[in-house]
């Protein structure tokens, strides 16, 4: 790995947050998820604040969604949906479809949160089940001398929360190409578990969790991804975010800190094992409110799609 | 039967790998693919869009296939229900109607898959709406039978067409299209004309230098587990009424050996192991014409076939009328069961046919002699004479025939097992080349190969009594 032509991640400057008052264990729709074992509330807090103060100390705003009762899940902020920050744009979002009845509740209360906050919301057409940005993240590479870097991309991931065929239509919504990567391992629910960009080289790459084809999709996207081993997949490494050049983590061996130290990188690690109870870490904690997804870069217009028909007889 | 469906798949699918993992997936599962349509977006925000036919080995495998596939986005092809178009007259179809083939057929009717009753080649399907308390149906009409009215489908839209799986190619690749597919495996190995599956015209592939005992071993199988079905069958349904073995009715299976035969079978001194055939039980349905029945009854009372002495070779004096004399006589009798009946006529094809109950048609042609009084003439009436008889036929077997063996093809399912056996290739070939591709054929005597034939299942020859 190399410093040369890494260029820091565009978004990740501000996050939304909701404070765990009302989290907790209440049904199953997880493997890590188990109602007899429920998290200490307590801990929940001070590990929640900690990590707010990671982030705040990294650089990074942070807003705040007000806890509702009856919703633990609501503090996992990045299933709220998708956000795009777009120059040039409005700042939208597009509200989540939980596949789950359990969490469809919240989405009342993201899109209220959104609308009060200037964001345009913008419904995803279709029926098909989407959980925002844990399932859906944008990798922009760097640019190299010869070529303008290109625009982003939405790295998606389908089959255990998300509809592949609600890929396409947030392609479409957004204007964002897609790479749609299976997620076979349900201990890998989401794409945030398996993947995190940090900058337009590298990105964190579970490969626990993907197919040959999803590997192979990340290494086509990706200059220079960080493999995760199995336990650091397994302690949901490649669930945190990136301010600047701070990784903050909710674990990180000695092997990948020092891969990430000499990718440029500073790692803050700030446990957040209460709500691993609930299958999530520190990128379902947080959603980032300034992701550009839509952009257009030059000289990618024109409408035209090239047909080829292949004779019936 | 392979079944066929068209799947899409949309979205950035190329750059995902999403469209090498379906075509991975098709291919892994047994299937086959082929794509129709792709388009690709030109830039990085277009999605893609493409068509694949895939193609399973039976309805199942695809049903199960595409469920794993719709996770990944690919989906079936939104399907429409057939056009239906009333009949304006009796005996015309509507304009642009569709055209059968005799493979198994689906129509979409009122969002679902109806399968067509009687596969049979140059049809129209004619559909009955679904009425109070019975659904839709859908079943195979001539031309000539169509009514002023009828609901005819038009148009490929909402047609579903099953491809027969080449023979050979996997366990129950056979003819049985009931539970009881055959145990000894002889199906399985048959070899079919083309070979190649779909449905088409001049595709056939016939050769008279193919090893003779094995085509008899195969066609002996094919009798011998279709009479292995029907007793199974009428076991079982002995077990649910006892007495009761009437073999005939709408519950047939696929289970009767139906035999086409030509006059060349009296000719070539055939007829009296064809007769031993029948005589044993090996053959439910016998279709010929005038001249097969002709000289069949000639050679029984006269001991000669068009004239000339079967025992001897030479042509008999005033042989010539031979023929003529047995179709007027059998015209005073009336038929040919009443000629059996008062003793005039005590052997033979039609003899056996008659004592055993074996069900025949005698399909008229225009240079006929006479004709005998059982011949339909009107060839509307005898294909349909035919058609009716064709039920629940599992084995064709034609012998020496060209027109009937055709007309015959026409009628049958690509299910049924079809044997054509004749001393000219292009007789073969031709049958294949008007759509019954199912057929294997075999170039050889027919008058050598009826009595190995009868020999291989143990069937006696009945010898003319002159």
């Amino acid at each position: 790995m190399s410093e040369d032509g890494a260029r820091p991640l565009a978004w990740g400057r501000r996050y939304l947050v909701c404070s765990p008052e009302h989290f907790t264990v209440a049904y199953e729709i997880n493997p890590y998820m188990h109602v007899e074992v429920r998290p200490d509330p307590e801990r929940a807090m001070s590990e929640h604040q900690a990590l707010v103060s990671t982030l705040e100390e990294a650089g990074a705003q942070v807003e705040r969604l007000c806890p509702v009762e009856g919703l633990p899940d609501l503090v996992f902020c990045a299933n709220a949906g998708l956000v795009d920050c777009a120059a040039g744009g409005p700042k939208r979002f597009v509200p989540s479809r939980f596949r789950h009845p359990e969490r469809q509740g919240e989405s009342a209360h993201d899109t209220a949160w959104f609308a009060e906050n200037g964001f345009e919301v913008a419904e995803l057409p279709g029926d098909e089940p989407f959980e925002g940005a844990g399932d859906a993240l944008p990798f922009q590479a760097s640019g190299v001398a010869t070529s303008p870097a290109p625009g982003p991309v939405m790295l998606a991931g389908y089959k255990m929360r998300s509809s592949i065929s609600a890929h396409a239509a947030i392609s479409e919504l957004l204007g964002a190409p897609v790479r749609s990567v299976e997620l076979v391992d349900e201990r890998y629910y989401h794409v945030d578990l398996v993947f995190c960009p940090l900058d337009g080289q590298h990105a964190l790459v579970a490969p626990q969790g993907l197919d040959r084809y999803g590997c192979k999709v990340v290494e086509a996207l990706v200059p220079e991804p960080v493999w995760l081993e199995e336990d650091e997949a397994a302690s949901f490494c490649a669930n945190s975010v990136v301010v600047g050049r701070v990784v903050v983590m909710p674990a990180c061996s000695p092997r990948l800190g020092r891969l990430l130290e000499k990718a440029g990188f500073e790692v803050a690690v700030t446990p957040v094992g209460e709500f691993q109870k609930a299958g999530g870490g520190v990128r379902c904690l947080t959603l980032a409110l300034d992701t550009p997804l839509s952009s257009h870069p030059a000289g990618d217009s024109g409408n035209h799609a090239q047909r080829y028909r292949t004779s019936r007889n | 039967m392979s079944a066929s469906e068209v799947l899409r798949l949309d979205g950035h699918v190329v750059d995902s790998l999403v469209l090498a993992k379906v075509l991975d997936l098709v291919v892994d599962s047994g299937a086959t693919y082929r794509i129709l349509e792709m388009e690709i977006g030109t830039t990085r925000r277009d999605p893609s869009h493409v068509r694949i036919e895939v193609t399973a080995s039976s309805e199942e495998s695809l049903e199960a296939l595409f469920a794993s596939l719709h996770v990944h986005g690919a989906n079936r092809e939104d399907a429409a229900d057939a056009l239906l178009v009333p009949a304006e007259r009796d005996g015309v179809l509507p304009e642009g109607f569709y055209a059968t083939t005799n493979l198994p057929t689906r129509v979409r009717l009122g969002g679902r898959w109806t399968s067509v009753e009687s596969p049979e080649m140059d049809c129209a399907v004619v559909v009955e709406p679904d009425s109070e308390g019975a659904a839709a149906s859908a079943r195979t009409v001539p031309m000539h039978r169509v009514r002023r009215g009828d609901m005819v489908v038009v148009g490929s839209g909402g047609v579903r067409v099953d491809r027969p799986t080449p023979r050979g190619c996997g366990a129950g690749a056979g003819a049985g299209n009931d539970e009881d597919e055959d145990e000894d495996g002889d199906e399985g190995e048959l070899g079919s004309l083309t070979g190649g599956g779909s449905f088409g015209f001049m595709t056939s592939d016939v050769s008279s230098e193919k090893p003779k005992a094995l085509s008899v071993e195969r066609v002996a199988g094919a009798l011998r587990s279709a009479r292995s079905r029907r007793e199974r069958r009428s076991g079982r349904q002995e077990d649910r009424s006892p007495g009761g073995g009437a073999d005939r009715g709408a519950d047939r299976g696929a289970d009767r050996v139906l035999v086409v035969a030509g006059p060349a079978v009296v000719h070539t001194g055939a007829a009296p192991a064809l007769a031993g055939l029948v005589r044993d039980g090996w053959v439910q349905v016998l279709f010929a014409g005038n001249g097969f029945a002709t000289h069949d009854v000639e050679s029984a009372v006269l001991g000669t076939s068009l004239g000339v002495p079967l025992a001897g070779g030479r042509p008999a004096e005033h042989g010539h009328a031979n023929h003529l004399r047995v179709i007027n006589e059998l015209r005073r009798y009336g038929s040919i069961e009443a000629a059996v009946q008062a003793g005039w006529l005590a052997s033979g094809v039609l003899y056996e046919c008659v004592k055993a109950g074996v069900p025949f048609v005698l399909a008229g042609s225009i240079r006929d002699d006479g004709p005998i009084p059982d011949v339909v003439t009107d060839t509307l009436q005898a294909a349909d004479a035919m058609r009716e008889q064709v039920a629940g036929v599992g084995v064709a077997i034609m012998l020496a025939s060209t027109l009937h063996a055709i007309a015959t093809g026409n009628l049958l399912p690509a299910g049924v097992e079809t044997f054509c056996v004749d001393i000219n290739q292009a007789v073969v070939t031709k049958l294949a080349d008007r759509g019954s591709h199912q057929a294997m054929g075999i170039v050889t005597d027919v008058g050598l190969f009826v009595s190995e034939l009868a020999a291989a299942v143990g069937a006696l020859p009945v010898p003319s009594p002159t």
